[in-house]
């Protein structure tokens, strides 16, 4: 398949275009002169690059747009409009758009038509390709869902993945506290594979930090912190050399606690006062340790920043107390919403219960604006959906299944591990059902009702996960 | 189809290219020769096919599993130079764009050895997202505990849940309230602006942002160590903002330790150790190092070099003077005397004291540095420079003196007047004019007088009158009238010359009483005297 530099520099145009031009045709009639001049410029974005290419595909998957194979990336501003696609996309069960030769406005204007009342019919796909069986330039394939089996091995690396961080996480805390050298190259390399497998698979990695383990609670902290931020990150559109530096600095966030001595931070019962006052000082134990483990350098005073404010809150009115009304770096406010948010749903040594999911983030919405930085939340919670994944939910099929994958286009149906049946029984490991999934009328097959706190149950996602 | 042996003299090629990449700049003809030869050649090998891939072994490389390279040593394999970051297979595609190429070549070409780079060569291609370079790259090199995986999940699937507790779950989930939900609060344009708004706004260094947080951290410190440990990051860190041009970060620095140690808010003893960082700050580290930024061509704007200035100790004036020497752009020199003219004040005679320096442009800049500063208590100074065995130095002594305008510097000005460079004697001259005193005066019409005077050049007679006219008393008059009426047969060109000189100094005057005899000469048949006559009358017409 070819590949061309028009490609790449008129990608997020056409996705772009295509956006607008299919949103602008859900308020107007396609006679309305907003439509006619958004075909106009569809057709001056697309139609020259007919000179290069012997045809233009649109491929939708994953969270991603493809087109003639290569990857679309956009800036942050077109954010909207790429996700306002998938959905209307995957309203359709629409996989595929491939314009195989110079496109004509009625054409286009035709497409948009059969694309707008496909979305009202059942079977919105079928409807959609049957239609346009008379445009020869257009030509239109169904959304591929994901075998089971592709699953599994997708899991398998991105299980790997994450493994290898905490892993790495552990021995780069190990060698801290024996006075060893660390190896930021090395760790480069581990936050590089945890980019590239969230770019891939970031439903699946950001499920992987629903794992919990209460014994290696500060390696899977400080990895899932990192993943989560860089999924922050991706979401805001940073690029993939931020990404890694925003891992990095997320991974040693917490690394003045090696300084809290073991028998408090292991102390089973309630902190005294004293010993708040030791765990409080862990963001200055953290920046003074990076700065004189690495020294100076862009990577180490950003990480050595992060490590000092991640709990200073969004006003300054955490700890440790600082007389400077200094603003948070903005990395700061990424890994500490990331921060609250894995700690919250974590059972920790002085914390032994954690709050669900959706509980958590209903508490940090109270905070928005004074702990964490609102806007930045709001692109987490449209992130880690309503319902973040380890979530226990019951649902109006009268089965109880855990959140295993979120869907990012639509917050309030995930894909759901049932793990009770509707007659009461327990699942070992159970289907995987997707709550977007309609009957033939159209109404959603399964819907969440209710959510419980999995760790009232000690359920943890981990069994089913790994 | 490509051969191996294609494939082996391709990557003989490539190890010379790299080679030359390595030591030729991009701008370099070598540079480019080699770099479009190898392209060339790779691009002729992917004519025949759509990629070549080779895979590495510790010091072997593979070709369609045929050996195309071998090399076991340990410092020049390119085997072992992919394989020990763990490289196992790369793929070039057909159609690969010379930029692309390009940035895998320059890559390759970084000594790792030598050059602080933080990543290793995965990361390099990594970071370039190359699109017709794929690779294959075995991370277990990175793990810390292989069976790390299967121990964890062993040990969490352990601490599963029990049946009872599941189904306990289930039954108690029917009588349970319903929790209200989360309402998502959809992403606004408004929300995208500001996010992109917060990421350009993000500096690219962020030294000056961790020095305020190293004060707050001293503010934190448990005891003396522990504060005499962030006062060793804060020096740390002041010389990596100054290596990166970062001055914001040293002039707060300096204003924070100003005002800790004004409001006295550390006890004594640790704001003697804050006084070290302070002096560190003035210290040679630091203003070399910034010196090597301003040669880097960085330029800072005025506001923030004077503030600089004010803020910095006058212990720092000898390092700035010794920089002085060192710094190869007029511009850098420039920059540092800037700030000499502002910190020069605090102690002149320190900064006095580079005038001994052996070096004529440092002597040279200083006495332009104490121009700007004028004040008088450095005549001492100038004055032995008007000494100074270069001219260059003797001149700007010269119109320092000058300008400061002090009569006791007269004397040594008039030695100046013997000096056998004439433009050193043109300078005297004028600095004497400026200065206006009766003795200036006396010596000038002295030199006049002297029979020598006639044999200088017009240069130089011009500038003397001009100097001479500046007193506008009869006797100057009588001199200049008498030069220009003056007559002879001998060496009429020299006095012709004079003559121009003397009418030029009455125009300057504007000596009326002159008119006429300058009318005399303004259709002269010498160009010199005519021309000068004419300026002369057109002043006169002017008053």
């Amino acid at each position: 398949m070819s590949e061309s530099k028009g490609i790449e520099l008129k990608g997020k145009d056409i996705v772009n275009q295509l956006a607008v031009m299919i949103r602008t045709g859900h308020f107007h009639t396609l006679e309305n002169v907003a439509v006619e001049n958004a075909i106009k410029r569809f057709l001056e974005i697309v139609n020259p690059l007919f000179h290069e290419e012997d045809y233009i595909r649109i491929d939708l998957i994953g969270e991603f747009f493809y087109i003639n194979d290569t990857r679309i990336r956009y800036p942050i501003e077109l954010l909207l409009n790429f996700d306002f696609l998938i959905r209307e996309f995957r309203r359709r069960e629409l996989g595929t758009i491939s314009f195989v030769s110079p496109l004509k406005k009625e054409e286009v204007k035709e497409f948009l038509r059969c694309f707008l009342k496909a979305a009202f019919s059942n079977t919105p796909f079928e409807t959609l390709e049957a239609s346009l069986e008379r445009i020869d330039s257009i030509q239109v394939e169904k959304l591929k869902q994901i075998k089971e089996d592709e699953t599994i091995d997708k899991r398998k690396l991105v299980k790997k993945t994450y493994f290898n961080a905490v892993s790495f996480t552990r021995g780069v805390i190990n060698k801290i506290r024996s006075g060893e050298k660390v190896s930021i190259k090395k760790a480069k390399r581990v936050i590089e594979s945890v980019v590239d497998t969230l770019l891939a698979e970031e439903s699946l990695l950001i499920g992987m930090t629903a794992i919990k383990d209460y014994d290696e609670y500060t390696y899977h902290h400080s990895v899932n912190v990192s993943i989560l931020s860089i999924a922050i990150g991706q979401k805001i559109g940073l690029h993939r050399r931020a990404l890694t530096e925003l891992g990095l600095v997320a991974l040693f966030h917490d690394i003045g606690k090696m300084e809290i001595p073991v028998e408090v931070l292991n102390k089973p019962t309630a902190f005294t006062e004293q010993e708040w006052k030791l765990v409080r000082r862990h963001p200055f134990w953290g920046a003074r340790t990076i700065l004189k483990l690495r020294g100076f350098d862009k990577t180490s005073i950003q990480s050595a920043i992060v490590a000092f404010e991640h709990h200073l809150h969004y006003d300054l009115s955490g700890y440790p107390k600082i007389r400077s009304r200094i603003p948070l770096d903005f990395y700061t406010k990424i890994v500490s919403i990331a921060d609250q948010y894995d700690a919250m749903t974590s059972s920790r040594v002085y914390s032994r219960v954690p709050l669900p999911p959706d509980r958590a983030l209903s508490v940090m919405m109270d905070r928005a604006g004074s702990q964490i930085d609102p806007i930045l939340f709001k692109f987490f919670i449209n992130m880690v959906g309503v319902y973040p994944v380890g979530s226990l939910v019951l649902l109006d099929s009268k089965e109880m299944g855990l959140v295993y994958e979120c869907n990012p286009l639509l917050a309030d149906r995930p894909r759901v591990m049932i793990i009770v049946d509707e007659r009461g029984q327990r699942l070992k490991k159970g289907n995987v059902v997707d709550l977007t999934e309609r009957d033939t009328e159209g109404k959603y097959l399964r819907s969440i009702v209710k959510t419980l706190d999995p760790n009232k149950y000690k359920i943890n996602l981990a069994e089913y996960l790994l | 189809m490509v051969f191996p042996d294609e494939i082996k003299n391709f990557l003989q090629s490539l190890i010379k290219a790299k080679k030359n990449l390595h030591l030729y700049p991009d701008n370099n003809p070598i540079y480019i020769k080699t770099l479009d030869d190898l392209y060339n050649r790779l691009a002729t090998l992917l004519d025949s096919q759509d990629d070549i891939t080779l895979t590495f072994k510790q010091f072997d490389i593979f070709y369609n599993s045929e050996l195309v390279y071998h090399n076991d040593d340990k410092q020049e394999s390119l085997a072992l130079f992919f394989f020990k970051d763990g490289v196992r297979e790369i793929s070039f595609k057909k159609g690969i764009p010379k930029e692309e190429f390009e940035d895998f070549m320059k890559i390759i070409s970084s000594d790792f050895e030598r050059e602080l780079v933080d990543d290793d060569v995965v990361t390099l291609m990594w970071e370039k997202d190359f699109r017709f370079i794929q690779y294959v790259v075995d991370d277990t090199i990175l793990l810390e505990d292989e069976g790390y995986e299967e121990m964890a999940t062993k040990q969490v699937i352990a601490s599963a849940s029990s049946e009872d507790q599941i189904l306990k779950a289930y039954e108690e989930a029917f009588g349970i309230q319903k929790a209200p939900t989360i309402n998502i609060v959809p992403l606004t344009n408004e929300d995208l602006r500001n996010i992109v708004e917060q990421i350009e706004n993000e500096p690219l260094d962020k030294s000056d942002k961790m020095l305020i947080l190293l004060f707050e951290m001293l503010y934190l410190a448990d005891g003396q160590a522990e504060f005499e440990e962030i006062t060793d990051l804060i020096k740390s860190a002041i010389k990596y903002a100054v290596e990166h041009g970062n001055l914001k970060a040293l002039i707060h620095t300096l204003k924070s330790i100003k005002e800790i140690t004004d409001k006295k808010l550390f006890p004594e003893k640790l704001l003697i150790i804050l006084k070290g960082v302070e002096y560190f700050c003035n210290s040679q580290i630091i203003i070399k190092s910034f010196g090597n930024v301003l040669d880097q061509g960085i330029e800072y704007d005025e506001d923030l070099i004077q503030e600089l200035s004010q803020v910095m100790d006058s212990s720092a004036i000898p390092h700035f003077v010794n920089i002085l020497g060192q710094l190869n752009n007029i511009s850098s020199r420039r920059t540092i005397i800037r700030i000499l003219s502002e910190l020069g004040k605090k102690d002149i005679k320190l900064l006095a004291r580079g005038m001994s320096d052996r070096r004529w442009y440092v002597v040279r800049n200083i006495i332009y540095v104490l121009r700007q500063i004028k004040d008088r208590t450095v005549m001492e100074f100038l004055t032995k420079a008007l000494y100074h065995p270069d001219k260059r130095v003797k001149k700007e002594a010269i119109r320092a003196v000058g300008e400061l305008g002090d009569s006791s510097a007269v004397q040594n000005l008039r030695d100046c007047l013997d000096d056998e460079d004439e433009s050193v004697r043109i300078n005297a001259v004028k600095a004497m004019g400026r200065i206006e005193s009766p003795l200036s005066r006396k010596y000038l019409l002295e030199y006049i007088n002297n029979s020598r005077f006639n044999e200088k050049s017009f240069t130089e007679k011009r500038e003397l009158l001009l100097a001479l006219s500046r007193y506008r008393d009869r006797e100057v008059v009588e001199t200049l009238t008498r030069m220009l009426k003056k007559r002879s047969l001998f060496k009429k060109t020299k006095l012709t010359e004079t003559k121009a000189a003397a009418a030029f100094a009455l125009g300057v005057m504007k000596e009326k009483s002159a008119y006429n005899l300058l009318k005399r000469f303004v259709n002269d048949k010498n160009t010199l005297l005519r021309e000068n006559a004419q300026m002369a009358i057109k002043r006169l017409g002017d008053v």
